[in-house]
């Protein structure tokens, strides 16, 4: 079977679902909603980007909302105080790898399991900002709102930004050493460190990746409102993990790509507003992504089932 | 006798005369607890709360957690009893942490009254009760059919389907949809999982999904700024019209822009100055369980239903009056 049989049966499930709204509802195309919607799940790819890297080097960072959140909120005071883009951005992007570091250091260098520390740190993150920020919307200088461009420029800015991260990640995942090294430490880390690639620092570093890819994200998202609310990104682990997952990458690690991610966070974004546009009650939204999660860990299964029957 | 004693014995004698008429110009001692005290929400039921007190002559204490703090509470009640108060009145930050306390306050004859957020029925005489189910669905309601002149397609944002406050809201919308307002047509009930930016994409999903909505309703308080930054975006400011819960700081930028036409919340102040009045009639013994009604000063008459004091209708913050609320 072909190695990308997982990617290409997403695209294909998206493919259809699309299909089946140009016939059945085609007010979904109308360009600027449909902008709109894409825009504001450019921030969750970047994300996802991030997430895909760390479940392919067999670990997993369930605290990636809250680190969202935490970036979004310093992002958004440091900007409210006059703080230029050109440098809350870099800001942000520095908390986030702080945060990610921190993961990255109890992971990594006490070899603690990555589901207890994140889900600690997830905690301690929110709780810790509601404590800060009593909920309190952050309120945003007008000169911050779509970097200052107009909507549309905006709009197409942060997309192409997001895909442009996509496309490096995809690339140097494949391409670059680093990259290679990440799928090595998730398929085996023991026959990695044999190979002379140096897996805790690997570890650490995919952590480090991500918290600076969600402060990022942050700001991302930050931009197309004129206000902050303390809890965004609550969730977001979730939505991006079931994207990746959907997307093909092995929750065992070592497998997978961020296109498959891309695919898979596109399929599981566009239920909600399928369903608004085929006027079909919201109860199903949650039911169907599940079962396409539920549909993508069978496929996996299958095909570990599979791989393994043809080596014997 | 020993003119120093008599002399001493005069002045007693003065001094026990005097005490009956100290303590008849005693004011009452009211006291008035936060969730938190540097909530702007808080504070504006204190402006509220202080002009009652002045009217009324009696003493306000206002104190309360800095952050929204159970076990602080408790302390501050506890010292309250010590100091010997009059009436208690709490915004409870958990019902049944501040229960003991304040049924110690009762058991040393200092009245109590909730308002805000309920204690346990038994620790308190009554509830100043901010908004009804009923209240809240059909001031929504209301508020909407007045905006879409009785008729067409509109949609609710909730929280979740499962809220348990935000589906009696929408049974008591129903059932005034049929009874009332015929012609308009609920069409699409989404949830926004409490998220302003879910309430966002929600929005601009519905507006394109049924291109005759006249009317976006947030029932939950992210869904309303959300709303508006989708109607914002796809340029139909004045043609999808917002209106929802909320608190004034997060929607005026969008009420003075003209996306949002109305948020709906209780008006705080009020609700101070109700508290500050029902804690006094209690002192004086003038409502008592049973009552129907109590008289608040300028504000007029309040409905009593069993031990709760409804503050009656919500309240409508508009481009006239929402630059006077900061919280």
């Amino acid at each position: 079977m072909n190695r990308y049989f997982r990617e290409i049966s997403v695209t294909i499930a998206l493919g259809l679902i699309l299909l089946a709204m140009a016939v059945l509802a085609p007010g979904f195309f109308q360009p600027q909603p449909l902008l709109s919607l894409v825009t504001r799940e450019a921030p969750t790819l970047v994300v996802a980007c991030g997430m895909a890297l760390i479940i392919i080097s067999r670990q997993i960072d369930i605290s990636v909302g809250s680190q969202f959140s935490v970036c979004s909120i310093c992002a958004g005071l440091l900007a409210a105080r006059g703080w230029p883009l050109g440098l809350v951005v870099p800001a942000a992007a520095a908390i986030g790898a702080l945060l990610g570091a921190c993961n990255g250091m109890l992971v990594a260098g006490l070899r603690l399991p990555s589901i207890v520390v994140t889900l600690a740190t997830m905690v301690i993150l929110r709780q810790g900002l509601n404590l800060v920020q009593q909920g309190a919307f952050v309120n945003l200088p007008d000169s911050v709102q779509w970097f200052g461009l107009s909507q549309a420029a905006g709009q197409w800015t942060l997309v192409g930004l997001a895909l442009a991260l996509l496309l490096v990640f995809g690339l140097a995942m494949r391409r670059v050493a680093a990259g290679r090294w990440v799928y090595a430490v998730g398929t085996d880390a023991e026959a990695a460190r044999l190979a002379g690639i140096r897996a805790q620092l690997v570890t650490f570093m995919v952590f480090v990746l991500m918290g600076t890819l969600a402060g990022i994200a942050a700001t991302m998202n930050i931009v197309q409102s004129p206000q902050v609310q303390p809890a965004v990104g609550s969730g977001l682990e979730l939505k991006v993990i079931a994207a990746v997952v959907v997307g093909g990458v092995a929750i065992s690690g070592g497998r997978g790509n961020v296109w498959g991610a891309f695919a898979g966070l596109l399929l599981l974004a566009c239920v909600s507003p399928a369903l608004t546009h085929l006027h079909i009650e919201a109860y199903w939204e949650k039911t169907i992504q599940g079962a396409i999660i539920l549909l993508a860990v069978v496929a996996e299964g299958l095909r570990q089932r599979k791989s393994k029957g043809g080596r014997e | 006798m020993n003119p120093s004693i008599r002399r001493l014995g005069a002045i007693l004698v003065l001094l026990g005369s005097l005490v009956p008429a100290l303590a008849a110009e005693a004011k009452l001692m009211i006291t008035m607890m936060p969730k938190a005290k540097g909530n702007a929400y808080f504070i504006s039921c204190k402006a509220g709360a202080d002009k009652a007190a002045r009217e009324l002559g009696v003493e306000l204490l206002f104190d309360g957690p800095t952050d929204s703090n159970a076990a602080k509470q408790n302390e501050i009640v506890e010292n309250w009893i010590t100091l010997g108060v009059d009436v208690i009145t709490v915004a409870a930050e958990n019902k049944e942490g501040i229960s003991t306390a304040l049924r110690k306050a009762q058991k040393q004859g200092i009245k109590v009254i909730t308002y805000d957020a309920d204690a346990l029925p038994d620790v308190r005489s009554f509830f100043v009760n901010q908004a009804t189910p009923q209240g809240i669905a059909y001031g929504l309601l209301d508020e909407a059919a007045r905006l879409m002149g009785g008729e067409g397609e509109f949609a609710i944002i909730t929280a979740t389907l499962t809220a348990g406050n935000q589906r009696e809201w929408l049974k008591h919308m129903d059932v005034r949809l049929a009874e009332k307002y015929p012609k308009m047509k609920l069409v699409a009930v989404r949830p926004s999982d409490d998220l302003k930016d879910k309430a966002q994409s929600e929005a601009t999903a519905l507006m394109s999904a049924n291109p005759n909505l006249k009317l976006l309703m947030a029932i939950c308080t992210p869904g309303t700024p959300g709303a508006a930054e989708a109607v914002k975006q796809a340029g139909k400011t004045g043609k999808v019209k917002v209106i929802g819960l909320g608190l004034p700081n997060e929607n005026k930028r969008y009420v003075h822009e003209g996306v949002t036409e109305s948020v709906m919340l209780w008006n705080t102040e009020d609700l101070g100055y109700l508290t500050v009045c029902a804690a006094v009639a209690l002192a004086k013994d003038e409502i008592k369980l049973g009552a129907t009604s109590i008289t608040a000063g300028a504000l007029g008459t309040f409905e009593i239903k069993g031990d709760n004091i409804l503050l009656g209708k919500p309240y409508i913050f508009n481009q006239a009056n929402i630059d006077r609320f900061d919280f």
